[in-house]
Order: C-alpha cells, then structure tokens, then sequence
C-alpha cells in the first residue's frame, strides 16, 4: 500500500507548487522586515556611535518588530510544515476545523485576499475520513473565488456545520459579483468529485455549501488517487 | 529629490522611509496604492517606489495611474518574489526593480541614477 500521494495529477502538482509560492513570498516579507529593522538599529547604533542623539522609543520599536516578524515567520512555518505533510496519508480522519483554519491563513497570504469571518463550533468533533490535500485544494480554489468575488475591501464568512448523515458542510457566504472566473471550473469540479464532494450554489449566487462525505476503505484512496 | 514610498507591509515601509530620511532622502510613505493617488494628486515626486503585489490597486496598475498625473514620474517596483513574472510583469518604462530583502545602499544608488 502506498503511504504517500502519488503526484501524478498535474492539479495536484499545480495547487501544491502555488501554495509554497504564496508560503515564500510571505517569508520573504517577514524576512525583509527584519532586515529593515536590523538596519535601522545598525543605523541608530552608528549615530549613538558619533554622539548623536536617538530616540529610545525607535530602538524600542525596531527590536519589538524584530520579535512580532520572528514569531511571525515560527508561524507561517508551522503552517508550511502542515500543508506540506498533508500529502503523507492519501486517506485521515482529519479535523475539519484545523483545514479550513490552515487554509485560511495560507489563501490570506494572496495579495487579493481581504477579510474572512471564521467562527467554528467549540463543543463539536469536526473529524471526517477524507483526502486531506485533496480536501484543502477544494476549500482553497473556493476561497480564492469567493475572496476575489468580494474584492480586497471584502468580507466573506465561513461556518462548517455537521450534517445528520455525518457528512460536514463548509458554507461560504457573502460572496460578491466581483469574480470573472466561472465557479465551479471544471479542475474545481473534478476535485470535489475525486473526494465524494459535492458543491451547491445558492440561487443568488452568495453562498457556496460544499458538502464532504466521509471515504471508506473502498475509495481507491488507500492506494492511489487517480 | 522627492520619493513616493508604497508598500501595504506597514512596518517594513514605516522603517525604509525612517533609513532614507536618516540618508537625507525627502520622503512620503503610504500602504496602499489608493492613498498614494490622493498623495500625488497634490504633491509632485521624482520617483515612486511601489510594491509589485498589493491588495487592491497593484504596482504595476498604480505606475500606470501614477503617470496618467505626473508623466515625468520615474518607477522603481520592489517584489517580494524576485522571479522572472514579477520582472516580466511590469511596463518597458519601469526604471528598475529590487527583490526584497533590499539593499539600502543599492536603493540609494540606483534613486540617484533614476533621479538623475
């Protein structure tokens, strides 16, 4: 039995390729600062050096700036490190919540990215027998879509709710006009069918339910996907 | 000579302007291509700096918006992906671009030349 997904698809390849884009770019961000701030200490360090005067609040700051953009970048690590072992195990009961949190953050990374409301239920197991990368590739094109239908000055809302039959529900509400790409596209399509997903558009077009089944041994996900 | 800063990543435009001030250097700073519009529309720069990738208004498209005032204005674009699609992406008429981490020495070398 294979323990890894085998990258085949070329979907799969591309989401996986665009997040640690998105990943890098948001290091090198943090890393920039940092080194402003490095700089900028170097520089007050110089003046202090001829006999300057410097403001003891601007040494305050850049090292406070220093410690938020390091705490920062454990973060953005961390969340690398998930998304980059949730290709080990093709088929995992997988917390609902901990995905659409990671995805979150990682779509919030795009420059086109605005706000997102994310009040998940505190006293509900959200674990479901899924694909996990699969899993995230659906909920990330769906972000990715509902934040560019809002606009950068948007809010969208997400909630999960648990469905009778043990399926999850992953609702996406306040959705815009501003989006020009069709939703579902037919690579979205055909994840959500890869992982017994289906997605339902609301008649006015702001909420997108995506409902997740949960996959049995018998999904052809305990050996490969395609 | 007179520098329009834009950057949506406050803390990092907050400290470049502070180390091109402390260089002598005359210089707004903004974080997001809108209010950069509103500061133009009012004050003359010699050169923009501006982040290739913000929410919003872009780099690349507030260049374009940027010159529609001022058609004299001189670009440097600043990315933070260094890669050759930021490069490509931007106009012929861009003076230059720096990968993030910046230089500052380099910065104020290639303001000078931009600046003439």
């Amino acid at each position: 039995m294979d323990s890894t997904i085998d990258f085949k698809n070329d979907d799969d390849l591309a989401f996986f390729g665009k997040v640690n884009a998105s990943i890098s770019h948001e290091l090198k961000n943090i890393l920039a600062i940092i080194s402003e701030a490095a700089g900028l200490l170097q520089d007050l360090t110089e003046m202090a050096a001829k006999g300057q005067k410097i403001e003891l609040e601007m040494l305050n700051t850049c090292s406070q700036d220093i410690i938020e953009e390091i705490q920062r970048g454990f973060t953005t690590i961390k969340q690398m490190n998930t998304f980059s072992h949730s290709v080990d195990a093709p088929l995992k009961s997988v917390n609902l919540i901990e995905v659409l949190d990671l995805m979150i953050n990682l779509v919030g990374f795009l420059s086109f990215a605005g706000k997102v409301r994310f009040d998940p239920p505190q006293d509900e197991a959200a674990m479901i027998m899924t694909c996990p990368f699969r899993l995230q590739n659906l909920v990330y094109h769906t972000l990715v879509f509902a934040f560019k239908s809002v606009g950068a000055d948007g809010e969208i809302q997400v909630a999960f709710h648990r469905e009778p039959n043990g399926s999850a529900r992953i609702a996406f509400s306040g959705l815009g006009t501003k989006g020009d790409l069709p939703f579902p596209s037919q690579e979205t399509k055909n994840i959500a069918k890869s992982i017994g997903a289906e997605i339902r558009i609301a008649d006015d077009s702001q909420t997108i339910d995506i409902l997740v089944t949960q996959l049995g041994e018998n999904s052809g996900y305990t050996q490969r996907h395609n | 000579m007179k520098v329009l800063l834009v950057d949506d990543e406050r803390k990092f435009a907050t400290m470049l302007a502070k180390r091109l001030l402390l260089r002598g250097i005359d210089i707004d700073y903004v974080y997001t291509g809108a209010e950069a519009i509103i500061k133009a529309e009012t004050q003359r720069y010699d050169v923009a700096i501006l982040d290739v990738k913000m929410p919003g208004i872009g780099g690349i498209e507030l260049e374009r918006k940027l010159k529609e005032l001022d058609p004299c204005l001189k670009t440097i674009f600043l990315t933070g992906h260094g890669s050759k699609t930021d490069f490509e992406a931007g106009s012929a008429e861009a003076a230059c671009y720096l990968a993030k981490p910046i230089q500052i020495d380099e910065l104020l070398t290639i303001l000078r030349e931009v600046a003439g």
